[in-house]
């Protein structure tokens, strides 16, 4: 993967989330936290595993100068990681910018 | 690993003043919650805030600190 892929990635996808394993299978606690949360916006997303393929951890921090995973895109735009997703969906933003998107 | 003490040092450094608490999750001193209230979040959004925190840890992202757990507050 490339940053040119990253970012074709989260243009054509209303929500992308970059994570350490899979929806099923989260091999981290923060990915897993960010999935819950995604979770509850009842919207499809897109999950990519970052270690699906070596490249695609370098692709994204360079596309998205974020150092950390997981990475939740939506309408094309980083929103942050677990703890910014969280704080997000509790003050109603999350769910603002998602109905944003897929009205655009 | 990096203490509890020396990782409050850091964020000293660049929120001289400010509110800091850090916590050790796991015992294993390298998973970490940070809360820091401080003026300089005001106007920015939550990613920018996160971004000033992972500026001051730099040198030990991805390294000694594997895990950050972030809380970012103005007073």
């Amino acid at each position: 993967m490339t940053p040119e892929d990253v970012k074709a990635l989260v243009e054509n996808n209303n929500i992308v989330v970059f994570a350490k394993g899979t929806l099923f299978q989260p091999m981290c606690g923060f990915s897993q936290n960010a999935f819950h949360w995604i979770n509850q916006l009842q919207k499809p997303f897109t999950v990519v595993n970052i270690f699906d393929d070596e490249s695609i951890r370098p692709a994204l921090v360079a596309y998205s100068g974020w150092p950390t995973t997981p990475q939740v895109f939506i309408g094309g735009e980083l929103l942050g990681g677990s703890d910014i997703v969280e704080e997000l969906f509790q003050s109603g933003e999350l769910q603002k910018k998602v109905e944003l998107a897929f009205a655009e | 690993m990096i203490s509890t003490d020396d990782l409050h040092d850091m964020l000293e450094e660049h929120f001289p003043g400010d509110d800091i608490v850090v916590q050790d999750m796991t015992g294993t001193s390298d998973h970490f919650d940070v809360h820091v209230v401080s003026d300089r979040f005001s106007g920015l959004s939550l990613i920018e805030q996160h971004k000033l925190i992972h500026a001051a840890c730099k040198e030990h992202m991805g390294g000694a600190i594997h895990a950050l757990k972030i809380k970012t507050q103005t007073p």
